[in-house]
């Protein structure tokens, strides 16, 4: 506050714009880069965070899950083949309506060089497996632990479909259960490769 | 189609808000009547909409509509009525809504209690709330649409989070947004007396009470999450320097500071550019908190669902920082002060010490808070500033301040004479050395020994004005005790509900220094009927108690607390696990608690063996935490005191400001 005070004696007229002294152009100018220096590095911050968690448009972010059969697969190691990812609960009503379709599809699909992965989202392991049990499904699924891979990709809620091709693209976001078998063929040959 | 509607609402309110800004602005620069009133209609009218648009989300949510996105993601058939309600502000798009229905309702508020005051002020405070209305609609509009319907009709919604289906977590939003939210008005006054160039005191009289209930709210929403994270959370504690913690608390920093600092430009005429500032920096930090928490940029227990809100955050914070500053600039020269300080020990001395405290804590919890994120931007390594760091550097800095509440109120204005400082020093200093003494012989701790004895001096300072206080009035008018602090408080409810805070800030420090020095704690695994000794308690288990709830099941550890040296029954309490069924992978834990004025057995139930036969837990003994609540009801009650209006004051605040609207006062 000293640097205050000393704009305050130095300005000779009350009406007059502030005359700029030297010091006292230094000290708004210090004042005034701090605060510049504050938003800049927050907005670097923000863009930093969005380029890593926003990615749900571009590119597939990468994930690494275990499935319930223990086998370990990573996103990475599916390069140059299409890869459907979906998120699914046992306790989600519209994920039912879906998974009948999920299975045909992969078992029509998988010699064509697609992939289907199921990731569980906030789920108990009895109840899924008695899920996947109910529907025979046979491709790999496994938990979404910590929801890490829900919170990359953004997902509104269960079910949510993401259509990814053999460049790791994601072409399709599906919000809500995939119920026409049309819709279905129409993204798989947007990234059958 | 209501939906629809609902975001048409929004949009119709963010055009009516550029109106009124644009008549707010150019009406207070012309003087122009019809201008200014059309501000003040269309800040009633924002206000009308936003809250019929919050109507339609309630009613959206209390009457289970999944296809609107929000409602499926925040809410369930199954939850109860109470939590569908409070789902408005337990996401996102909810709660910038919730935040929007409060500011524009604070801004109707000032508007009708300032309808026939400060005619100059007005449209620009009226334009400048207008302005942080418009900025929250665009957001609501642009960036994170509560209407947005799903592609589908859902069956069933995701179901609230789980940690906010409690009852201290649906009021903390509130009170911390009634709080938050409320700072504006003040800052919008600054603004209107820089612009209008009526930097006398008019405003700061007027604003104080707009400062002071906010802050009220502010204050009692910080202790409430304190509460919450104490009974919710499960580590024993009740604050943990989490970013999303200062960010409520560094406001809460500035708008103290500010609320003692305004008393001294009315009095003396002083630190009029520091005033402008503090209260332009407690609002940016308010802006600034809100984007912390909602952009993801700093990592915090309190993850808010991301949306793209962050750029227009950064912009609004770019017009408030500059804008702010070019216009602080340009009315430097007509921001004198009267006077100079004559002495150190005056009253105007120890409040710029306040002041300087202040500022140092809000400065070390800034850097602290923002300091990760920094460097992991330029060195690429996250370097987590944690606890220790802000308990280290704010710990002195808070003792100092609490001497400093003890001491302030005994100085006079200007200066102080020897006589009178021995008269107003001897008791308190006494008292404080004594209690410091007494806990350093008792328990050998040196800082909680220098801790509490500057509580005791502090305490006893307050004491004394009220002795004084009161016997003062017995002597000239022979009142009773009751009726002369009746009295007290009704005739000099500034001075006197202002000590009432002091003591609750004493009573909450005192519970800090106890908890931080004395806690006890211990991990055991107990089989059914076995039993662990904990400071003066012997704690036994006696079963498992699951109990089936709407939405979720509830698992209690049943335990009896006997005190350990004669055996004697104190009590049973039941700490519990809830599983959700929406979410079973995210059990929450409701802690066993038993509250004494001395200390509180605190017991958290970590897991148990298949039906019970052995469980975990975590123990502690708290001393001293009850103090923090009872402080926090007493610093309401003394807000509320200091804020009362009082018959007779409104009637010559009523005469100055007819007085000043004739242009017959000094001005």
């Amino acid at each position: 506050m000293a640097d205050l005070s000393d704009i305050r004696s130095e300005t000779p007229d009350a009406q007059a714009p502030a005359p700029a002294s030297g010091m006292v152009v230094v000290w708004r100018a210090i004042f005034v880069g701090i605060l510049v220096l504050f938003v800049v590095l927050l907005a670097w911050r923000l863009w930093d965070t969005n380029k890593s968690e926003h990615r749900a448009s571009g590119m597939a972010p990468p994930f690494t899950f275990t499935t319930f059969e223990g086998e370990t697969i990573s996103l990475d190691d599916l390069q140059g083949q299409g890869v459907v990812v979906n998120f699914w609960a046992s306790w989600c009503d519209p994920c039912r309506d879906e998974a009948a379709l999920l299975e045909q599809a992969w078992r029509r699909e998988k010699d064509n060089g697609i992939v289907f992965i199921g990731l569980d989202y906030l789920d108990q392991e009895p109840a899924a497996k008695a899920y996947l049990a109910e529907f025979g499904v046979t491709y790999p699924n496994g938990p979404d632990l910590r929801s890490e891979a829900a919170r990359r990709y953004g997902i509104k809620g269960v079910p949510e479909t993401f259509f990814i091709n053999s460049a790791g693209e994601i072409v399709q976001t599906v919000i809500g259960p995939i119920v026409n078998e049309a819709q279905m063929e129409a993204y798989l040959a947007e990234i059958r490769p | 189609m209501i939906f629809h509607i609902g975001y048409l609402i929004l949009i119709t309110a963010a055009v009516l808000a550029v109106f009124g800004m644009i008549a707010g602005f150019w009406g207070g620069r012309q003087r122009n009547v019809k201008l200014a009133l059309s501000s003040y209609h269309a800040v009633y009218a924002v206000a009308g909409l936003v809250s019929l648009a919050a109507a339609i989300l309630w009613y959206a949510l209390l009457t289970d509509r999944f296809e609107v996105a929000y409602v499926w993601n925040h809410s369930e058939r199954a939850l109860p009525v109470f939590y569908k309600f409070s789902a408005l502000w337990g996401g996102q798009a909810g709660s910038l809504l919730f935040w929007l229905l409060i500011l524009s309702g604070f801004g109707a508020a000032a508007a009708f209690a300032n309808r026939r005051r400060h005619w100059a002020l007005m449209p620009y405070v009226n334009a400048v709330m207008l302005g942080t209305s418009l900025f929250f609609a665009i957001l609501l509009i642009f960036a994170a649409n509560p209407f947005r319907l799903a592609s589908f009709v859902p069956q069933d919604g995701q179901g609230l989070n789980p940690l906010l289906q409690n009852y201290w977590m649906v009021l903390h939003p509130v009170m911390l947004y009634l709080g938050y939210v409320g700072l504006a008005v003040p800052f919008a006054f600054a603004v209107g007396a820089l612009l209008s160039k009526r930097l006398d005191n008019e405003w700061v009289r007027t604003v104080r009470r707009w400062t002071l209930i906010p802050w009220m709210f502010l204050s009692a929403g910080i202790l409430m999450g304190s509460q919450w994270a104490y009974m919710e959370l499960g580590w024993g504690g009740y604050w943990a320097w989490d970013p999303v913690e200062n960010a409520s608390f560094l406001p809460w920093l500035t708008a103290t500071a500010f609320l003692h600092s305004i008393v001294v430009q009315e009095q003396r005429g002083i630190l009029k550019v520091w005033n402008v500032t503090l209260i332009w920096m407690t609002y940016f930090l308010v802006i600034l908190g809100t984007f912390t928490t909602r952009s993801g940029v700093l990592e915090s227990v309190h993850s808010f669902a991301r949306s793209d809100v962050g750029p227009f955050f950064l912009v609004f914070m770019v017009i408030i920082l500059f804008g702010f500053l070019w216009l602080l600039f340009k009315r430097l020269p007509l921001l004198r002060d009267e006077q100079a300080i004559e002495s150190y020990t005056s009253r105007e001395a120890a409040f710029m010490a306040n002041n300087w405290l202040f500022a140092g804590i809000a400065f070390a919890t800034l850097w602290g808070t923002f300091f990760p994120m920094f460097s992991e931007i330029l060195t690429g390594d996250r370097i987590s500033v944690a606890a220790p760091f802000f308990n280290k550097v704010n710990g002195p800095l808070f003792l100092l301040l609490i001497l400093l509440m003890g001491a302030a109120p005994l100085l006079g204005w200007r200066r102080t004479s020897r006589q009178a400082f021995r008269k107003q020093f001897t008791w308190p200093t006494l008292i404080g050395a004594a209690t410091g003494v007494a806990i350093w012989l008792l328990y050998d701790a040196g800082y909680p020994a220098i801790g509490l004895a500057a509580c005791a001096f502090a305490a006893a300072t307050i004491v004394q004005e009220y002795v004084r206080g009161v016997q003062a009035r017995r002597i000239t008018s022979g009142e009773s005790i009751p009726a002369a602090m009746g009295n007290l408080w009704r005739r000099n409810g500034r001075r006197y509900g202002g000590y009432l805070v002091h003591l609750g800030i004493v009573l909450i420090a005192t519970a800090v220094i106890g908890n931080e020095f004395f806690q006890q704690n211990t991990n055991v695994t107990l089989a059914n009927g076995e039993s662990v000794t904990l400071g003066r308690y012997e704690i036994a288990y006696t079963g498992l108690e699951p109990n089936r709830k709407v939405n979720h099941i509830e698992y209690g550890a049943r335990l009896m607390i006997f005190d350990q040296k004669s055996g004697k029954t104190l009590g049973s309490i039941l700490p519990r696990r809830n599983i959700y069924d929406k979410t079973p992978e995210q059990p929450t834990s409701e802690v066993g608690l038993r509250m004494t004025l001395l200390e509180d057995v605190y017991v958290v139930l970590n897991g148990w063996e298949t039906g019970g036969s052995t469980a975990t837990f975590t123990m502690y003994v708290n001393p001293l935490t009850i103090w923090m609540w009872i402080g926090g009801l007493v610093l309401v009650l003394g807000t509320l005191v200091a804020s009362w209006p009082h018959p007779g004051r409104r009637r010559s605040e009523a005469a100055a400001s007819i007085a000043y609207a004739v242009g017959s006062a000094g001005d």
